[in-house]
């Protein structure tokens, strides 16, 4: 279908995107590590429960933890060997459980069969027994998405990749298209809708060019502006629809799904693969060869960069993730999760490291707000220990946490850290009135 | 990798833009309407507007010095105390003094505007805790200052080129004061108004045309936004064409929309809708709030204009400054698919 152009929300920033580094280089798929540390919290909710033990051997794509609760989801090993260690290890957002595998290399697969009776409930079986989250960050389950409590009409691909310097869903999308196409429809049949949209920021042609040639997809252009990847923002512009605070997407009819999610669902369901790897971008001014990486997950980060020729330079931030909501890491002790979509390592330059100055009130972080928020509000009032007329003034709790107040601040405040303290702060004290 | 990495929450990039930077496009923004008020009224301008600079920035430099941490210790230390005042100095005070400087008439004292400089920064802004605190725009406040406290301020000097010692002098009226407002006065030349030559006016107020390049930087820089000087410089001038046709005792007065450029472009109006009323600290966060502002603004400055025929703009910017914190406080934005919620609840 021929692809059409959609109009912009109101506000959001303009973000030099840094992907030429990356985005010209195609996928490789990196050797799997001699030692995978897999993290149990690899969804929203809670940690999913080890279910092997030390010294247990297994097979690539075999289970070694157990979904707990709804919005958990079940984690796979995804090298073959033996189980050396169930352990917490520190990382970036406290402890988590590791279950830590060392590679035999063997690399003896325990795939589930090819999925022969397509039903919309047996996608949604194999959806939920491979282990697929989002992938866009958030690592919300799939198999919850796939399954909405309201009516809903049209699924929405998320190819923004309104993130700088990432390039994965780009090079994904231009070199599996057929893939991509193949496992919205699968996604299309669970949920029971036939109107599929894909939105992909214009910096992005080819990707267009490469998605006009179905006719049952309708490619989007969007206009590039950050934090077009946002849900609520991409639902809108793609459909008008406006989804409300504390509201989710199949509210409106609409779910939504990133490019690299359907890729997976396409692999689960025509291979029996369950997510075990994930493509990421290796970039930034402090690495020597910017790549695209297909990594199994629990590769170590320092394996990673030492793939791509190690540092060019001494690296101001460590990221995993985006450069906008990515988190920062102390040392390459780190390992990647099925949401790690990059690992960044950005120059004396290009990191933002400055000293914060007074606030001047300029209020040009309400005007970037793509929420319509007040963070100068939140701001000032947390930081008087202030979190309810905080939360009031600055309507802190529709915040997404996209990080344009924080960029386009002058006097360089930490906006997003007082939001994040004031959402807490407010969560608590609703957590106490309830009980 | 070493130790210098650094750990904060996302984001991890940021724009280039600082306070100093902003500062630094508004003092450009100000340099065509201090060099043409240096070219209009002479020698006089040019060591009002250093006085009012070195004034303010002096009284920044020695309010940092004895405000906290002990002024022996700091005596003692002065060479750290200079590298840690520069190093947070972000240009505020050269803009407040050089923002005093062009909105006072060229017959003002220089001990004058030094005064009304100090005041300016120490009364108004220091004490409030310095950039990003002060309640009223201190550039305002320093010439309300001057006002009540000297006669020079009703003294304007007509603007001309070259005939500086020539120029008129003419108490307590400028061309808005006198003929203009009870519209029965024969107009200035658009073009007059537009140079600034010929008109008793501030320093920095009579060359429209300098001013409108400084708008027009600050707005290609995205300091402020485009609408919000024109909005209250238009809104104004209506509401002056308005109460213009409001007839006088025995007189006949119509309304007439040929005076609208002579609202506009008269008096300190466009000056302090640019510069001064666009000022960050002291007008409202929010868009729907700076409406709001702005079209009080504008209200305000057409009325007292009208009532008391006296140059009225940064007292209103004053009085509407204050107002600020309240329109803050009430007047805050839905955040995006608020409505929807909205329509729910009615349903239930």
């Amino acid at each position: 279908m021929k692809a059409i152009k959609a109009k912009s929300f109101f506000a959001g920033i303009h973000v030099k995107d840094m992907k030429y580094l990356a985005c010209d280089c195609p996928c490789e798929t990196m050797p799997a590590p001699d030692t995978a540390y897999i993290s149990l919290c690899q969804s929203l909710g809670k940690p999913a429960v080890a279910c092997v033990e030390k010294g247990q051997k297994v097979k690539e794509g075999e289970i070694i933890a157990k979904a707990d609760g709804a919005i958990s989801s079940d984690v796979f090993a995804s090298i073959a060997g033996e189980v050396v260690e169930v352990k917490e290890i520190n990382c970036a957002c406290g402890p988590e459980p590791f279950v830590v595998i060392k590679n035999d290399g063997s690399g003896e697969k325990a795939y589930l069969p090819p999925l022969t009776d397509i039903t919309a409930e047996s996608i949604k079986e194999r959806i939920r027994a491979c282990g697929i989250v989002g992938l866009g960050g958030a690592g919300f389950p799939t198999a919850v998405k796939v399954a909405p409590k309201t009516p809903v009409d049209t699924l929405i691909l998320n190819g923004a990749e309104c993130e700088p310097y990432l390039t994965c869903d780009h090079r994904l999308m231009v070199e599996k298209t057929a893939e991509i196409a193949k496992g919205a429809r699968y996604i299309a049949k669970a949920l029971g809708v036939s109107k599929i949209v894909i939105g992909i920021e214009a910096n992005k042609p080819d990707a267009i060019a490469a998605f006009e040639a179905f006719d049952d997809i309708q490619p989007v252009i969007l206009k590039k502006q950050y934090p077009m990847g946002s849900e609520k923002h991409l639902i809108y512009v793609t459909t008008g629809r406006k989804v409300g605070i504390g509201k989710l997407p199949a509210d409106s009819g609409v779910v939504v799904q990133n490019v690299a999610t359907a890729y997976a669902v396409y692999e689960a369901v025509e291979l029996g693969k369950p997510l075990i790897d994930r493509v990421l971008t290796v970039s930034g001014g402090a690495v020597a060869q910017p790549k695209n990486l297909l990594v199994k997950v629990g590769t170590p980060v320092a394996d990673i960069v030492a793939y791509c020729g190690g540092e060019a330079s001494a690296p101001k931030k460590a990221i995993l993730g985006g450069p906008m909501t990515g988190v920062a890491i102390a040392s390459y002790d780190a390992y990647t999760h099925k949401t790690t979509s990059g690992i960044l390592l950005l120059s004396d330059k290009e990191a933002a490291a400055e000293e914060p100055t007074a606030c001047l009130n300029c209020g040009k972080c309400a005007d970037v707000c793509p929420m319509h928020l007040m963070p100068m509000n939140t701001a000032f009032y947390s930081a008087a220990g202030d979190f309810e007329t905080a939360a009031k003034l600055g309507n802190t709790m529709a915040c997404i946490e996209c990080g344009a107040c924080e960029y386009i601040c002058p006097a360089k405040r930490p906006l997003i850290q007082a939001i994040r303290k004031t959402k807490a702060a407010v969560r608590a004290t609703a957590k106490k009135g309830g009980k | 990798m070493d130790n210098s990495i650094v750990i904060s929450t996302p984001p991890h990039v940021k724009s280039k833009r600082t306070t100093k930077g902003i500062m630094l496009d508004v003092i450009i923004a100000l340099l065509p309407a201090a060099i043409c008020g240096i070219i209009f009224f002479g020698v006089n301008a040019f060591v009002l507007e250093i006085t009012a600079v070195l004034g303010a920035v002096a009284t920044e430099f020695v309010y940092f010095f004895i405000e906290k941490g002990g002024f022996k210790n700091k005596c003692k230390n002065a060479a750290g105390v200079c590298k840690k005042w520069w190093k947070q100095f972000d240009f505020t005070s050269i803009v407040t003094g050089l923002i005093l400087a062009l909105i006072v008439p060229s017959g003002v004292k220089w001990y004058e505007i030094l005064i009304g400089a100090v005041v300016a920064i120490a009364l108004v802004k220091m004490v409030f805790g310095g950039t990003g605190r002060n309640l009223v725009n201190p550039a305002a406040m320093g010439r309300v200052f001057i006002f009540i406290s000297f006669t020079s301020l009703t003294t304007y000097t007509a603007a001309n080129f070259g005939a500086i010692e020539s120029s008129t002098v003419t108490t307590g009226a400028t061309y808005l004061s006198g003929a203009l407002l009870k519209g029965n006065g024969d107009a200035m030349s658009l073009v007059d108004l537009l140079l600034g030559t010929g008109l008793a006016g501030c320093i920095g107020e009579t060359c429209k045309i300098a001013l409108i390049v400084g708008y027009i930087y600050l707005c290609v820089r995205k300091v402020i936004k485009w609408w919000q000087p024109l909005l209250y410089i238009v809104l104004s001038a209506f509401l002056s064409v308005c109460l213009a046709a409001i007839p006088e005792e025995g007189a006949t007065a119509s309304f007439d929309i040929s005076l609208f450029p002579s609202f506009a472009l008269s008096g300190g109006l466009m000056f302090g809708a640019i510069f001064m009323a666009t000022d960050y600290v002291t007008s409202p966060k929010g868009v729907y709030g700076q409406i709001v502002y702005y079209v009080c603004l504008a209200i305000l400055t057409s009325v007292l204009r009208y009532y008391t025929g006296i140059e009225v703009v940064s007292f209103v910017i004053v009085l509407m400054n204050l107002v600020v914190p309240l329109i803050d406080k009430y007047i805050i934005g839905k955040p995006f698919g608020y409505k929807r919620e909205k329509k729910v609840k009615e349903v239930k």
